[in-house]
């Protein structure tokens, strides 16, 4: 059946209202929009490294999670939900349990691209079934807006704070996703809840009912983090998307496929400027910051054409 | 000297930094990402380095190296961070390389909570990592005694060549208060010869190392560090007392439990009661003779903790059987009351 966002977002919610995540944040977006991709038949064991996801949806005795929920430390969600995978393995192989069970882990970019990289490396390399979803936001926002390696160049953060020498964060983003694209595991991609979230849901789609390993790295602004309006949340995804800041792009058994192209690819300053982590930026003085970070974006953006031709 | 009202956090920062420390290597974590984030700012300003690591075992690695360089390193982390740092600790106790690692501790088990805790005792003082190793522990208890024994640790770390942690908790991490900053002096510490700096061709090369494979030999630098942690107990404890005279119960309690001990002692005045307190400030080495020495004086000592009861295993060991020592404590989190302190004291008079 064709996609239809009226229809998948009639499925019961499976992350409940009533959480404490921030007005204007992307990843609770990001949540629902994978896992509006499940079979309402099919049971989740999800796991969430330390983060403001986690942190704001299991306050205990509270959960939003509507399936089985995991948390257990911030270096090591990915070893977790695989090693619940390979109990369900072993039970399901004796007999013991039935039913369709899919293994899902949820992951900030602090908990994924830093401290949480090795546990998804050697998950991924193993090759259990499960999807891991990176909801990058750039930051280390759970404890205060602390740089990443998933920070973009130039963000002001408290660890990268932005003053008269210094221009914010001095060092490029950590390009995950292809990182875990070259681990050849059958399924990696990258994306964000744009438009009527057809891309989010079919590449969430594809993740899970794809046997195997499977990353996804999903677009989650933040709010506090980014200093943006709270309105302006799905403005500032589509401008990362349309500015090629966020490509949007999957890695099927190795062949790279770029799903969006815009038909008018616009400058960074258009990103840029709705948010006051780059208001540096713009002082005088700071111009050649733009055109850097301009400079990086469009070299990236043809590397990435390049090897879809390829 | 002037006063400026400082986080306590902050003032930690600030303190390592008139200690001449300038290699900080942190990891976020709440309730201390304050330290690294003044870090942030005021390193660069003062030619220093600060580098936000990718993990707390990757921070006290890059500690382990400053460290073996011969520079002042210091790192900081809460609780769950400590546990990943343990590995690391353990590694430059035994290389036996000196470095300042501060713990601002909040409650455990497992991810625990963010308010404030006293039960990383043992594993402060007890180890935590592997091996025979100690760490010299301070438990400072307003943000003045914090700054002061900020740069004490890193005096005591280069003094002997070991790591010293700096211990404290949320609220003393959190709250404000006025302080004011000693000039450091550092001419009287020993000479880094020992630091793997180069030789520029003009000395053997010093070599840090952990690995002994002979247990002779490995027994041999144990012993000798086991000579070292002797000297320490004999000459380095620090501790505190108020109204040991005539008291008839006397509250041992360290860091922020000290300070409501001090007003549960005022309540127990108010009523009659002659109470006194002894607060260690060095957890290791813990003052055991002091403790000793009032102990046949008094009705009984009570331990008063954020924890489930660690430092009273302590207080047995060195009251010995002489008095009663009874133990309160909240934990979880949760900080005890002057009024609960008083009734144990009321209890127990």
């Amino acid at each position: 059946m064709a996609y239809n966002l009226k229809e998948s977002v009639k499925k019961p919610e499976r992350l409940a209202g009533g959480h404490r995540m921030c007005a204007g944040c992307g990843a609770p977006v990001v949540v629902r929009a994978i896992l509006r991709a499940l079979k309402e038949d099919d049971h989740a064991v999800i796991g969430s490294a330390t983060g403001c996801l986690e942190v704001s949806t299991c306050l205990y005795p509270y959960t939003s999670w509507k399936d089985s929920f995991i948390h257990s430390a911030f270096e090591n969600a990915a070893a977790t939900v695989s090693g619940a995978e390979a109990a369900y393995n072993a039970l399901k192989r004796k007999g013991k349990i039935t039913g369709d069970t899919k293994f899902i882990t949820f992951g900030g970019d602090g908990g994924t691209y830093d401290i949480g990289l090795q546990s998804l490396s050697g998950a991924m390399e193993r090759g259990h079934d499960m999807v891991y979803i990176c909801y990058d936001n750039g930051a280390y926002m759970n404890t205060g807006i602390q740089r990443s390696s998933a920070t973009p160049s130039f963000a002001d953060t408290t660890t990268s704070p932005a003053g008269n020498v210094i221009p914010g964060k001095m060092q490029p983003r950590k390009d995950l996703t292809l990182i875990m694209a070259n681990h050849n595991i059958p399924y990696v991609a990258q994306t964000a809840p744009m438009g009527n979230f057809k891309d989010i849901y079919a590449k969430a789609e594809k993740a899970l009912y794809t046997p195997g390993a499977a990353f996804i790295n999903a677009f989650a602004p933040c709010p506090r983090g980014w200093r943006y309006e709270t309105p302006l949340l799905m403005d500032i995804i589509k401008l990362a998307v349309d500015t090629c800041i966020w490509p949007l792009y999957e890695v099927e058994d190795g062949k790279l496929t770029v799903n969006y192209k815009p038909r008018k690819k616009l400058p960074v300053e258009d990103f840029l400027k709705a948010q006051g982590r780059f208001r540096h930026m713009f002082k005088k003085g700071n111009e050649w910051t733009i055109e850097q970070f301009q400079k990086d974006v469009d070299e990236k953006w043809e590397r990435l054409l390049s090897m879809e031709e390829n | 000297m002037d006063k400026v009202l400082m986080k306590g956090n902050e003032a930690i920062a600030e303190a390592a930094i008139r200690a001449n420390c300038r290699h900080f290597f942190g990891y976020p974590i709440t309730p201390q990402t304050e330290i690294s984030a003044y870090m942030a700012k005021r390193m660069s300003k003062v030619g220093g380095t600060f580098l936000q690591a990718e993990s707390e075992v990757a921070a006290i690695n890059m500690v382990y190296g400053a460290a073996g360089a011969g520079v002042r390193v210091m790192t900081s982390s809460s609780s769950p961070g400590i546990s990943l740092k343990m590995e690391g600790l353990s590694y430059i106790a035994g290389a036996d390389l000196p470095c300042v690692i501060v713990n601002i501790v909040r409650a455990g088990p497992g991810l625990g909570g963010i308010q404030p805790a006293q039960s990383d005792y043992f594993q402060a003082v007890k180890g935590g990592g592997h091996g025979d190793y100690r760490m010299i522990v301070i438990a400072p208890s307003s943000i003045q005694e914090t700054v002061d024994c900020t740069i004490d640790a890193f005096d005591l770390a280069d003094k002997y060549r070991m790591p010293v942690m700096l211990m404290g908790d949320g609220m003393l991490g959190q709250m404000m208060e006025p302080v004011s900053f000693p000039e450091v002096k550092t001419d009287h510490l020993p000479k880094k010869d020992w630091a793997t700096t180069g030789t520029k061709m003009k000395r053997k090369a010093n070599i840090i190392n952990s690995l002994y494979i002979h247990p002779e030999e490995l027994e041999e630098v144990i012993l000798k560090r086991e000579e070292k942690y002797n000297t320490i107990y004999e000459t380095e404890v620090k501790y505190h007392t108020e109204g040991l005279e005539n008291a008839d119960v006397v509250l041992v309690a360290y860091g922020t439990t000290a300070r409501i001990a001090k007003a549960a002692i005022a309540l127990a005045k108010q009523n009659g009661i002659k109470a006194g307190l002894i607060r260690p400030i060095t957890l290791w080495p813990f003052p055991t003779d002091i403790i000793a020495k009032t102990a046949p004086n008094v009705k009984c000592m009570i331990s008063v903790e954020m924890s489930t009861g660690q430092m009273v295993e302590d207080i047995r060991l060195a009251v010995n059987g002489v008095c009663p020592v009874h133990f309160y404590g909240r934990t979880g989190g949760a900080v005890p009351t002057p009024t609960a302190i008083f009734e144990q004291i009321r209890r127990y008079a």
